[in-house]
């Protein structure tokens, strides 16, 4: 398995120091702010803001690229199938058969692909520069219970605990002379179940002694669990909050109070 | 003290046909170091399961007799309260460690326990240090070494400050190295901390120096009790129910076999040294150093 399964770079940029909570508002608002923008170029100032965030997160540029390859994929993939659904306006640009493509058509397929992709990157600020348990804490410090914050902390610590088990089963079953990727979509799909029933008892397995060793490790003792990590707000926390709720409160008093156009 | 006292006891797994154990009877006195040996199936893993409670209040099954823990029977008790007397470390390292870094590990069931942040801090530094993973606080789990996770996972048992350890075959997945780290923590605990500590193996090899009992198990039953210079005296026996007997039993076994005689035992290779050399001194023999 290749790729990066924890976004997470080390740093000590002002994004990797701010308290996650004021992370996670922030990675928030700006998805709200993303839905209600409704004109092009309000939106590519968005998307605009959001990539120098990324740039002075000082992630490498190979994990960034690696990261939004699918996210540009998809803008691209929203561009070129907007027009053949939506046929309205004038002027044409061109038509070729039933097929339709209005200028009207294809800027709303670029603003919609453009929101897209400000939704999907603005939540990779927060995976860039913030520990994987640090967001799980900070989710729980924000009022989810600890059940479930144990729970997505568990499902991510397990990733690559199961893709290394999947990758180990594969090597097994190809030294047993099993082909991947060969023959026809039965035979492909008979020989991915070879790797799943494997994998599920291993994983199954897991679960088990997962149980075990969280009883075993006092879970569930008590009512009132303390936590080792704390965040505590800092001034510098609450300046970046109040300047996110100003990126949020700006374009929104400027379209619904003067009714610009954003 | 008792620490652990088992009466009678009879458990069958759910879904199984043979009895794990059969009528077994055994007590653990507060302060010992106890080393339960059996080859797969003998029993041993169950001991441990009992130890803590998780036989029968998680696992289900048919289960007769009685157990106390602390002088307290477990039946009433859940396994997370039994977790503060009695700490348990399983044979895969993978399962049991599940936190995204070893500091928080460590600091899981101090956490649950509702210690004080200050005292957390202190008990994982404490921990850390005695299982020597001491400056390993960020690391993630999964990035170490199969004998580090092991001793993630004592720390992570010992920041409870439990009274008992008990561990099912810690060095079963793990290279000669790890093999060796983990005993030398093990011999600490036992040593300098006065734990009382119950160790299922297969192998006799590292754990019969210091062991006060050995305990031999085989098909569900306890077939031997005692000080390890008697119960790991004919390795011929042990290896015939699947247990590695310790290289210096042979070699006294061996040395028996040819002065006819029964009377040597040896647990250091010290002793073996200085009474071989004796025995061919005495016969006119010559021994360089």
């Amino acid at each position: 398995m290749t790729g990066f399964v924890d976004l997470y770079t080390e740093g000590n940029t002002f994004l990797h120091r701010v308290d996650p909570r004021v992370k996670i508002t922030a990675v928030i608002l700006l998805s709200i702010l993303a839905f209600v923008l409704s004109s092009l170029e309000a939106l590519a100032v968005l998307l605009a803001f959001i990539m120098v965030l990324v740039v002075l997160s000082r992630t490498p540029l190979a994990k960034t690229a690696f990261s939004f390859k699918f996210v540009f994929r998809l803008m691209l993939l929203i561009v070129i199938l907007w027009p053949l659904f939506d046929r309205s306006g004038e002027p044409v640009i061109a038509s070729f058969g039933p097929l339709v493509l209005t200028e009207p058509a294809l800027l709303r397929g670029v603003t919609s692909a453009t929101r897209i992709g400000c939704l999907a990157t603005v939540w990779y600020i927060l995976m860039f520069t913030t520990q994987q348990r640090d967001i799980v804490r900070a989710l729980v410090k924000l009022g989810i219970r600890f059940d479930f914050g144990l729970t997505l902390a568990i499902s991510l610590r397990f990733f690559p605990t199961f893709s290394a088990t999947i990758g180990s089963i594969m090597d097994a079953q190809r030294a047993r002379g099993l082909e991947f990727g060969k023959g026809g979509p039965l035979k492909r799909t008979r020989n991915y179940v070879a790797v799943l029933i494997p994998a599920i008892v291993s994983a199954m397995r897991t679960a088990d002694g997962l149980s075990w060793a969280l009883q075993s490790r006092a879970y569930g003792a008590r009512l009132d669990r303390t936590y080792l990590r704390d965040f505590k707000m800092k001034w510098s926390d609450y300046l970046a909050l109040a300047a996110v709720v100003l990126v949020l409160v700006l374009p929104l008093t400027a379209k619904y109070v003067f009714g610009m156009e954003l | 003290m008792k620490a652990l006292e088992l009466k009678d006891v009879r458990f069958k797994y759910r879904g199984s046909d043979n009895w794990a154990l059969d009528s077994v009877s055994l007590v653990v006195e507060k302060g010992e170091f106890i080393t339960v040996l059996g080859c797969n199936g003998s029993g041993k893993s169950t001991i441990c399961l009992l130890a803590n409670g998780l036989v029968p209040h998680a696992i289900q099954g048919d289960f007769e007799g009685s157990v106390e823990i602390f002088e307290k029977p477990v039946m009433g008790r859940t396994v997370a309260e039994i977790a503060t007397k009695v700490g348990i470390v399983f044979q895969e390292p993978e399962s049991q460690l599940f936190c995204m870094s070893v500091e928080e590990e460590v600091a899981f069931g101090p956490e649950n326990l509702a210690v004080p942040r200050h005292e957390i801090r202190e008990r994982v530094e404490w921990a850390l240090e005695l299982v020597g993973m001491k400056g390993y606080n960020d690391r993630s789990p999964f990035s170490l070494s199969g004998g580090q996770k092991q001793r993630v996972a004592i720390a992570a048992s010992l920041s409870m400050h439990p009274d008992m350890l008990v561990l099912d075959e810690p060095a079963y997945a793990l290279d000669p190295i790890g093999r060796h780290d983990l005993y030398s923590v093990l011999r600490e605990l036992k040593g300098k901390h006065g734990m009382t500590v119950i160790l299922a193996e297969r192998d006799a090899e590292e754990a019969a120096a210091f062991s006060d009992r050995i305990v031999i198990m085989n098909k569900g039953k306890v077939v031997d009790v005692g000080p390890p210079r008697d119960t790991l005296r004919n390795p011929d026996k042990l290896k015939r129910m699947g247990i590695q007997p310790p290289q210096l039993s042979e070699v006294a076994s061996l040395l028996n076999a040819r002065l006819s005689t029964s009377k040597y035992s040896f647990l250091t290779v010290d002793e073996a040294e200085s009474t071989i050399t004796r025995e061919i001194i005495g016969r006119g023999g010559v021994v360089r150093k």
